[in-house]
């Protein structure tokens, strides 16, 4: 069980460490990959476009280098936060410990977004349209949701799942009207979850997002630990629960969406990081929602390193990675949590 | 180039690359059932067939080429147009569906052939199991290139594209030789280019391109008009390949597939917006060769997708 | 001239056409411990959450040491007065330590981790409440009562001036809930102003300073507890009988009660 006197300073230890293990990661992710380029050559193309010195490589496999893995390994950095963190949040409003991101039918909104203009030919770009079908099955579920009553966490969660079978639906029903061979291995990427397409404009969506709605997200731990005994006691606790809980769904959403439309829907991050981190720190959220971003940074990261090699030089969808990963975890974390009971 | 004394070669015309077919000429013969397996499965034809359902443009041009258009009762799943010499009479051909028909559908126009250029028309969800319409006395025959089931393909040939034509025609009872020879010397008239230029075949794909690899008809095309795949290693007809691995590589060249749904002109816009792909020197030089889909895949057309490359590289002044 | 205390004038509540509670009204003095009685849907939970400022009544004021507490912002109000509902429960495997360092959270700020103030005030809390020696256990390993008792250490540890707590011997033994009753009572004689929703009568006029009694959303009675819990009122609103008679375990007041006998 855990000391009394280490509680407070265990976490930013962890925390801590974190930090270094991500810019590692992102120092030694950004060596590796299907080109055969030399560490040290690597290193130079980097700092050259930091300003210092110039690059030892030339133009095209600088281009690599700065074109397509660094600004890819930094997408899966913020969007691994970015899950991660809107999982544990989501699982604290919804008081559902299977809750994940996409729960309110963000990534089926996003799918159908995604879908219209790959297959249906809609002239919008791919993350703006996946953006707005995130919010609008949002809209949908909560309108739903709302339509039955007042809004509980269990009424959104049934809402959510019935907006996403909706969307579900209709977005199979456009594949298979539209798709051809060829064009079915596009859309398959984009629903299994994929960073590949990841260039510095999706740097600027996900590490927008992280940082205008993630950081304030990652900073509401002590609302979040107050909801721990049900809305009342929340409320005596000096907490507006219905404003708290409905900026918090938001940001969540926000979060989501953005980051489900630069990559797809990446299953499993948001689901099984925080249980990983809640069992290293417990359940309060005040460590839990930042240290839960750490960990989905770093996993995403080498997740995506992996997809990306292994199959060299085939890749493949981050999203198959992080499934064939996340669910031996969960399970294991399942059995766990059985053998404590 | 090898010259193949196939038969009777009994064409008194020249032909020209890519002329119309002559006319049928049956050949009868007192035992004339045709039998031999089809992506593991054996067939028999007692008589020719005489009304046959195409799906995908394979087999459509196939019997096109074979001059036997006469003989189709309804098409499905085209992918574009076919050439010149036989638009007017593919005019005609009743259309089905443009994606894969339903069994219903094909039963329907009261077929005694079902001829696929994809296997996977062979499904309960398209155009029925092969036992199942064998069942209603339905023949039915995939394009031996595209079996995935059983008795696939080692790497193409042009060896194996004749004997296919060959045996498409065994069914009908018409002489192949015609044709084969045909193709055959357009085939010799090709010059391979001597630059030793690398080259993509770049078919679909956004975030990760879907590529022509080593075994298919992408890598018999490109190495007949002299160029080397770059995913020629790759044990694949066709593969999905990383943009890491492309820009490493550096094509000279790269082939680009045009369909309706994936034009050339939008991988083309995609290849220049990209910051990491705006660098390649094929991309500076617009070193870009066009082929339509249809004439992608292993069939009658491959000869003449190899002519139009080795014609296009012609063109290309790489400087 | 009555001491200083928490002062409640006029509180409706309401759900859609439903009244729950109609113009309610009590004085609770402070340093005293005042039950809050009724039978089983007298509205007497609705009352404290309305007073809590948890749910919102139509119209009302609740007035302690001069503030109208429903018009100050939540955490000010928060700080000053503290909640214990019935039945609040957790699944979260939550220390004792953790769950009364909730009642910490009105005094924190966002960014701020724990100061030592708080650090005492959560140590003083468990102690007072008795929960000390199983602070590092979880929540939903404890028992009913000891569970009961990290919920009073919370709220204590919210150093709140009032202390509202709806039904706090549900489900407890009887020991339990004269150590609860014993834990109030010590607490109001230090100054805190305690109302405490009851349903156990015996219990609460032996422990209870002052007495609220309800019935069908309407107070019907308040002041102290031998003078207003008459035979008569108890009659008229529990449909029992009752008498003051003298403990004889303790020498104090205690009200006896039986089945009514049928006229």
């Amino acid at each position: 069980m855990r000391r009394a006197g280490s509680r407070s300073t265990r976490p930013a230890l962890i925390g801590a460490g974190l930090v270094i293990a991500l810019l590692g990661s992102i120092a030694v992710a950004v060596t590796i990959g299907a080109a055969d380029l030399a560490v040290g050559d690597v290193i130079g193309s980097v700092l050259s476009h930091l300003g210092i010195g110039t690059s030892p490589l030339d133009t095209l496999r600088d281009g690599i280098v700065w074109e397509l893995r660094l600004p890819r390994i930094l997408t899966a950095a913020a969007v691994g936060a970015g899950l991660a963190l809107a999982g544990a949040v989501m699982q604290a409003i919804t008081r559902n410990q299977l809750a994940d991101p996409y729960l309110l039918g963000l990534s089926s909104g996003a799918s159908l977004g995604a879908v219209s203009v790959l297959l249906l030919g809609v002239a919008l770009l791919l993350p703006v349209a996946a953006f707005a079908g995130a919010l609008a099955a949002l809209v949908l579920t909560l309108g739903l949701a709302s339509a039955l009553g007042r809004i509980t966490p269990t009424r959104t969660v049934l809402a959510g799942v019935a907006v996403s079978s909706l969307a579900g639906a209709i977005t199979s029903f456009v594949i298979f009207w539209t798709v051809t061979g060829d064009s079915y291995r596009q859309i398959l990427g984009w629903l299994l979850g994929s960073l590949s397409g990841a260039r510095w404009e999706a740097v600027a969506i996900a590490g927008g997002a992280l940082l205008v709605v993630g950081v304030p997200l990652a900073l509401s731990g002590r609302i979040l630990d107050a909801f721990a005994f049900g809305d009342t006691t929340a409320a005596s606790l000096g907490v507006p629960v219905q404003g708290a809980r409905w900026a918090l769904l938001a940001a969540t959403a926000l979060l989501t969406g953005a980051m489900v439309s630069v990559s797809g829907a990446i299953g499993f991050v948001g689901l099984v990081l925080p249980h990983a981190v809640r069992l290293l720190v417990g359940p309060g959220h005040r460590a839990l929602l930042p240290l839960s971003a750490l960990v989905g940074a770093v996993f995403l990261v080498w997740a995506d390193t992996l997809a990306r090699t292994l199959f060299d030089p085939r890749e493949l969808p981050v999203g198959i990675v992080t499934a064939l990963i996340g669910a031996p975890v969960f399970a294991l974390l399942l059995a766990r949590r059985r053998s404590e009971a | 180039m090898k010259i193949r004394a196939i038969g009777l070669v009994a064409a008194p015309l020249v032909l020209l690359a890519g002329c119309s077919a002559p006319a049928p000429v049956a050949t009868d013969s007192p035992v004339s059932v045709v039998r031999f397996e089809n992506c593991g499965i054996p067939v028999t034809f007692t008589t020719p067939p005489e009304r046959v359902v195409t799906i995908k443009s394979t087999s459509t041009e196939m019997m096109l080429a074979l001059g036997l258009g006469d003989r189709i009762v309804g098409t499905a799943f085209q992918d574009g147009p076919v050439p010149d010499e036989w638009a007017a009479e593919a005019e005609g051909l009743p259309e089905i569906s443009d994606f894969m028909p339903s069994e219903e559908a094909v039963l329907d126009l009261e077929p005694d052939l079902v001829y696929a250029g994809w296997e996977s028309a062979f499904a309960a969800d398209a155009a029925g199991e092969r036992d199942e319409l064998a069942g209603f006395g339905v023949a039915t025959y995939v394009q031996p290139a595209a079996c995935r089931s059983a008795q696939v393909p080692g790497k193409l040939d042009f060896a194996e594209i004749f004997r296919e034509i060959g045996e498409a025609a065994s069914i009908f009872r018409v002489d192949a030789a015609p044709l084969i020879a045909d193709q055959q010397a357009a085939l010799d008239a090709i010059v391979p280019d001597d630059r030793g230029l690398t080259a993509l075949w770049y078919s679909s794909g956004t975030d990760t391109p879907y590529v022509g690899a080593g075994i298919g008809a992408p890598e018999l095309v490109l190495e007949t008009v002299g160029l080397t795949n770059i995913a020629g290693d790759i044990d694949q007809t066709w593969s999905s390949l990383g943009w890491e691995s492309i820009v490493d590589a550096d094509p000279d060249v790269i082939v680009l597939i045009d369909a309706d749904w994936n034009t050339a002109q939008s991988k083309i816009d995609l290849l220049e917006s990209n910051p990491a792909t705006a660098r390649l020197s094929a991309v500076q030089h617009d070193a870009y060769l066009i082929l339509p889909f249809a004439a992608g895949e292993a069939g009658v057309r491959t000869v003449s997708a190899a002519a139009s490359l080795a014609d296009q590289l012609k063109e290309l002044d790489l400087g | 001239m009555t001491r200083p205390g928490l002062a409640v004038a006029g509180v409706t509540v309401r759900a859609g056409s439903v009244t729950l509670v109609d113009d309610a009204g009590f004085t609770a003095p402070a340093g005293a411990l005042t039950a809050l009685l009724g039978p089983n849907g007298a509205g007497k939970s609705t009352l404290l959450r309305a007073v809590a400022g948890v749910e919102r009544p139509a119209a009302g004021t609740v007035e302690f040491e001069g503030e109208d507490l429903l018009a100050l912002p939540r955490r000010e109000r928060a700080r000053r007065l503290a909640l214990v509902e019935q039945e609040a429960g957790t699944e979260l495997p939550l220390t004792v330590r953790s769950v009364v360092g909730l009642g910490r959270t009105p005094h924190e700020s966002v960014l701020g981790g724990r100061d030592p103030d708080a650090v005492a005030a959560i140590e003083d809390a468990m102690q007072t409440a008795g929960v000390a020696g199983f602070a590092a256990r979880e929540f939903t390993t404890l028992s009913g009562g000891e569970r009961q008792r990290v919920m009073l250490a919370r709220v204590l540890a919210q150093q709140p001036r009032i202390l509202l707590l709806d039904e706090p011997t549900n489900h407890l033994d009887v020991a339990a809930q004269l150590e609860v009753l014993g834990l109030l009572g010590s607490l109001s004689a230090a100054g805190t102003t305690v109302v405490a929703a009851l349903h156990d009568l015996t219990l609460a006029a032996a422990h209870a300073d002052t007495v609220v009694v309800m019935a069908h959303g309407r107070v019907v009675a308040n002041g102290p507890t031998a003078k207003t819990l008459t035979p008569k009122l108890v009659r008229e609103v529990y449909g029992v009988d009752a008498r003051w008679i003298d403990n004889p375990l303790t020498g104090k007041p205690m009200l006896a009660v039986a089945r009514a006998v049928i006229e």
